[in-house]
């Protein structure tokens, strides 16, 4: 009866279990990578929009506040997009004729509105509310990043699951002054030695409880 | 109690097939491939499962979506902050339902009750609930249609002028113009408009559900016709001889209302509260009956002539029976004992001569003036009253119309057999249908004119009480559609004005000169004050003939209009069609109601099909055996076997108007059964997530319900004890208050996105319905005990769910509430196994992602829509108490009793529900949950559960 098994075929055998491990770990890694990306996250990716407005000039030169814009931030569970005519209020005047803001006055003419691709995200299962934590002294700043810097705006962070949770779970750090949330540079506040223990007192006074922020009903229904 | 009469009392051994059989029934979906499928086939199926299992994980969690700001924002407005407005439907009879119409971004998305309506009071029927998704309805009619094809309005305004110039040179004859019963006094003012211009134009009315016997009984009895209004509130002993005053209907929401105040103040203890009900096919009032006598329909004349006989108003009759002897005694004794305080009613359906003799014995006892007001008919009277579509026709057949406008009405497919329209209809010359759907109608005329839907047009109505109700849009019309009276101004050959203005114009002939003011309170009420219908004291009722009894010698069919679909108008509506029906649990279909003795002399089952032979026509009927039926009359439900091809309600059913005569509309007598075979499966759901045994639906005597409760036996537990911290959310359901008129149901499905899944599905036992409304069905099925539970979620304490899920979607809330996170759930179904209620549904294929973008617009924002392969259940309506919550917060505030109210709590016309915070024994549910009535469902589970039941009460404390 001849051989079956050639001399090399044990070789072969090692190295293909050996390859498919390599090929599994790799596998893993490079989806684990992927997943963790800014590829998928697109954190910090600048988002197209039909006009190319920037945050940068709005907010860190001219010096706007955040609510001119988004005024239901502190009422509603929208920030809420500005209608064409909160553009128009200053485009009526200046730069009335400049071709980047021409989809503006489209918009106004036809009564379309325009179409703002969204950057700050989360799923149609997941249920943030803005009044709250801007009442509570969440700044603007802390999930939005220093938007004061975008010229074109991306988003700040990984709106993962994991970055709701980590001030969830300690709000302390995350909570400044109310009448201030729109403030973008919070260094010189931080570094102040008057307001070492602000956030714990704030958590007293409102009675917040860490243990409750976590539930799952609070961020999904 | 059993859901089913026929589940072995005692079980026997395991292999006994009755079990086998109530598993399937109960379980159908599980038990549909057993014995078909191989060994090979099930590791096949398995193996595929296994290796398939992690792509149900590849579903993008980023809603790709464009953010739309307005162009021009309102003042004051975040987008999304809901909106309220106050208006009404005009429902049924085209009496208004006034509701409160939540909008966000403009977008309707809830009706409730309008809770300062004298009407409602808050409450809403399932009816005025589902108008809601009547509104987003894909298969409205879109474009105007001439001969089938689709039109422009141009054409259709051309043709209008036209039509109006040739009226105009013969004073309007051979115009006629059929509509639906109208309350809307916009539409009084257009009509008189025409007869004015047209002095030979005539209007005509088809409604086929309708109170034509009622008001001729009136005319009768007070020489003129007369409104009826029941004030169950002050009825401590109600005697219904036919008369579903519980039942669906115009009246339902208010009569419900009403009588739910006089039994919470008997629940306390003050006056007395009993029903007697006589009838021939069970309803919803027979279910919440202290003593319900079956009865032939021809012998509710005889039976009420014996309670006359009592009072001394009419001879006596020569035969009764000894049970329904009985009956009548208990009934007279009472009705004698709260003179004043009694009520007296006789179905709409019944002949004239058995009303007029119910209106006699009201009067001998005190009813009228007291529980028993009698108004100015609110409905609009056409010039030829009840014989109107008769006329109609007659003129029709004699080539006497030249031009014929439909409105709102449907003869082609609700008019009696033996009309004669549709051969009728070909006499006319021009023929013009207006309405929301390309109905069988349509088909017939020339041209179609789509109208709106009563949340996007403006118009005004009057309720059952005559309070009028001024309907203003909640959103501007998705197609190219027109007003109801945009139509009529344009019939005149006018221009075409605009709704708004068209309403206006009769409120200000009214208003007079302070119109701006009163208008904007109107508006912003939802109905115009001092309206409602005056109240007229009417003279000593005429003493009436007997009643005539022709003794039947076959058997008698009554025609009753079907429990969700009413006459065919909600055919359309797939809420509608999915809803179970009170009493048989059957969706999608309606059904022949037969007793169960005629049943088994014919040998037919339920389902079978029957042919149901009458006056020389045939129909054929799915079967259902139906307990407390009385023993030789069938019950044909109307509103099936619609031709409305592409449409949700296309097929489903009989048609039971093929054997309606005009004559007799509500009975037939000398019917013929005969057994056809076996038929389609019926969707029905009375089997399925049955509790049967003993406890479930409990009774009490009202000596024990007025007993203090005992304190509560200390049940040990495994689990470790639940941190209770801030409010603890529970409910309570009185299964006394309860009727079974599924307002709940339709109210979750639509403040819960709850998916439709369709006949077949429903089959499976894979229905949606977070909240379902079990009917039990107790003791001799010719005159059984009936009883009516809604289950939604227990919310147990020590949730047998939360132990089985492998991956923690669903938890418990630190307020008491079983949570279910839907982007944990990989869709094991293992907690719904663990559940002792049966109350978690799961999405077996994807309900929702091929919906039209009409729908899509239909859904509450503030809830989840749920993908394939995720289980969901009710939450209490957690985004009514996440929104509570953060505006409590906002303010700085503790959430207030009765601030949070769950959509079912909301809709309930009998306030069988109330939610809180069961933490604070001065709550609302707190205090019903100390009442010696209250229990919980399987105790013996010891799942500590937060919906509590409180328990029927009963003379005899029987019935549970």
């Amino acid at each position: 009866m001849p051989q079956i098994f050639t001399a090399s075929a044990d070789t072969w055998l090692r190295a293909w279990v050996i390859g498919l491990a390599v090929a599994a770990v790799g596998a893993g890694l490079a989806g684990g990578g992927l997943a963790n990306s800014s590829y998928l996250s697109r954190q910090a990716w600048p988002v197209d929009q039909p006009v190319p407005f920037s945050h940068k000039h709005h907010v860190g030169e001219l010096g706007l506040d955040c609510r001119y814009c988004h005024t239901g931030v502190e009422t509603s569970a929208n920030a809420g997009f500005p209608p064409t005519t909160t553009c128009m209020t200053c485009h009526s005047q200046i730069w009335t004729g400049a071709a980047v803001l021409a989809p503006v006055r489209a918009s106004l003419v036809t009564g379309e509105p325009l179409a703002w691709n969204r950057v700050a995200k989360i799923p149609d299962y997941v249920f943030f509310n803005h009044a709250i934590h801007v009442n509570r002294g969440v700044a603007c700043e802390e999930c939005h990043g220093r938007i004061d810097k975008m010229p074109l705006t991306w988003r700040a962070h990984a709106f993962k699951m994991r970055f709701c949770t980590d001030c969830h779970r300690d709000p302390a750090p995350h909570l400044r002054p109310p009448d201030q949330v729109t403030r973008m540079d919070w260094t010189s506040w931080d570094a102040d030695p008057r307001n070492r223990g602000y956030g714990a007192a704030r958590m007293r006074a409102l009675h917040i409880q860490p243990a409750k922020l976590i539930n799952c009903e609070i961020c999904h229904r | 109690m059993h859901r089913r009469p026929s589940f072995p009392k005692d079980l026997a051994s395991p292999s006994d097939p009755a079990i086998f059989e109530a598993a399937a029934a109960e379980f159908p979906a599980a038990f549909a491939g057993v014995g078909e499928t191989g060994r090979r086939q099930l590791l096949q199926a398995m193996g595929a499962s296994l290796a398939l299992a992690g792509l149900t994980g590849c579903t993008s969690d980023e809603p790709d979506e464009q953010a739309l700001p307005y162009v021009r924002q309102p003042e004051y407005r975040a987008a999304d902050r809901p909106r309220h407005y106050a208006t009404a439907v005009a429902g049924i009879g085209g009496y208004a339902q006034p509701v409160l119409g939540t909008t966000y971004a403009g977008r309707p998305t809830k009706l409730e009750g309008l809770p300062e309506h004298p009407a409602s009071l808050g409450a809403a029927d399932a009816f005025t609930q589902a108008a809601l998704l009547g509104l987003y309805d894909p298969t409205r009619s879109q474009v105007p249609r001439r001969l089938g094809q689709p039109a422009d309005w141009g054409a259709f305004d051309a043709m209008m002028v036209e039509t109006a110039r040739r009226l105009d040179a013969r004073q309007g004859e051979g115009l006629r113009l059929l509509t639906g019963q109208q309350t809307s006094p916009t539409f009084a003012r257009q009509i008189s408009q025409i007869v004015e211009r047209w002095p030979k134009a005539r209007w005509h009315v088809l409604e086929p559900v309708n109170e034509d016997q009622r008001l001729a009984a009136t005319a009768l009895a007070f020489g003129r016709p007369l409104q009826v209004l029941p004030r169950l509130d002050l009825a401590e002993v109600v005697v219904s001889l036919d008369d579903d005053l519980l039942g669906p209907g115009p009246q339902q929401t208010r009569n419900a209302r009403m009588w739910s105040q006089r039994r919470i103040a008997y629940q306390a203890g003050q006056g007395d509260h009993r029903l007697f009900v006589a009838e021939p096919t069970p309803s919803l009032t027979g279910v919440a009956a202290d003593d319900r006598l079956a009865v032939a329909p021809g012998r509710i004349g005889a039976v009420g002539q014996a309670l006359a006989a009592r009072f001394g108003l009419a001879p006596a009759p020569a035969t009764l029976s000894a049970r329904e002897q009985a009956w009548v005694g208990a009934a007279a004794a009472a009705l004698s004992q709260a003179q004043g305080r009694a009520l007296v009613s006789v179905g709409a359906l019944q002949p004239p001569a058995v009303q007029t003799l119910g209106l006699a014995l009201a009067h001998r006892i005190g009813a009228v003036g007291t529980t028993l007001r009698l108004a100015e008919p609110v409905a609009l009277a056409p010039p030829d009253g009840g014989a109107s579509f008769g006329a109609l026709v007659a003129a029709m057949a004699a080539g006497a119309v030249d031009t014929l406008l439909i409105l709102d009405a449907n003869p082609a497919y609700a008019a009696p057999a033996d009309s004669g329209f549709a051969e009728s209809l070909r006499r006319v010359r021009q023929t013009i249908h207006a309405g929301l759907h390309v109905d069988e109608t349509a088909h017939l005329c020339a041209w179609h004119a789509p109208v709106e839907h009563d949340l996007e047009t403006w118009s005004d109505a009057r309720a059952v009480e005559g309070t009028v109700s001024l309907i203003q849009p909640l959103v501007r019309p998705f197609y190219a559609v027109r007003s109801r009276h945009a139509v009529l101004e344009t019939l005149q050959g006018r221009p075409v004005a605009s709704g708004r203005g068209l309403v206006a114009a009769t409120w200000r002939e009214r208003f007079g000169a302070a119109f701006e003011s009163l208008w904007a309170g109107a508006l912003r009420r939802g109905f115009v004050e001092d309206t409602a219908a005056p109240e007229i004291a009417a003279a000593a009722a005429a003493i009436p003939a007997p009643a005539p009894h022709a003794p039947s010698s076959g058997l008698e069919l009554v025609f009753r209009p079907d429990p969700t679909i009413w006459d065919g108008r909600f055919a359309s509506n797939a809420w509608l069609q999915e809803l179970p029906k009170p009493l048989n649990k059957v969706t999608w279909d309606n059904i022949l109601a037969v007793g169960p003795d005629l049943a088994l002399a014919h040998g037919l089952e339920s389902g079978d099909i029957a042919r149901v032979a009458a006056g020389g026509r045939t129909i054929e009927a799915a079967v259902w055996i139906t307990p407390g039926q009385s023993r030789r009359t069938l019950t044909a439900f109307l509103g099936y076997g619609r031709r409305l091809p592409d449409q949700v309600g296309d097929g489903h059913g009989y048609d039971a108007y093929e054997i309606r005569p005009q004559a007799t509309p509500w009975a037939l007598t000398d019917v013929v059964l005969s057994k056809v075979g076996g038929g389609p499966r019926l969707a029905t759901t009375q089997p399925h997530q049955a509790l049967d045994q003993p406890g479930i639906v409990r009774a009490v005597t009202p000596a024990q319900a007025r007993a203090p409760k005992p304190p509560p036996a200390d049940a040990v537990s495994f689990y470790p004890p639940v941190p209770k911290d801030g409010p603890q959310w529970g409910l309570s359901i009185d299964t006394d208050l309860c009727i079974g008129c599924n307002a709940c149901v339709t109210a979750c499905d639509a403040e819960n996105n709850i998916a439709i899944v369709g006949k077949d599905l429903v089959a499976e036992g894979r229905q949606m319905h977070w909240l379902r409304v079990d009917h039990y069905v107790e003791g001799d099925p010719a005159a059984p005990r009936e009883a009516f539970q809604p289950v939604p979620c227990m919310h147990c304490e020590d949730a047998p769910c939360e132990v089985g899920c492998p991956v923690g979607a669903t938890v418990h809330g630190p307020d008491g509430l079983n949570l279910q996170v839907y982007n944990r759930c990989i869709g094991t179904r293992t907690c719904s196994s663990y559940c002792p209620y049966k109350v978690r549904r799961f999405n077996w294929f994807d309900y929702t992602g091929s919906d039209p973008p009409e729908r899509r617009a239909q859904r509450n924002p503030n809830v989840t829509v749920r993908t394939r392969g995720v289980m969901e259940k009710c939450t209490y309506c957690i985004q009514r108490i996440s929104d509570a919550r953060i505006q409590a917060k906002l303010e700085n505030r503790a959430i207030a009793d009765g601030e949070i109210r769950t959509a079912c709590q909301q809709t309930c016309p009998t306030q069988a529900i109330v939610f809180g915070d069961v933490s604070d024994p001065s709550s609302a549910v707190s205090r019903r949950k100390a009442q010696a009535r209250d229990y919980s469902l399987l105790p013996e589970e010891n799942t500590r559960p937060r919906t509590t039941y409180l328990a029927r009460i009963r003379t005899n404390g029987e019935g549970g």
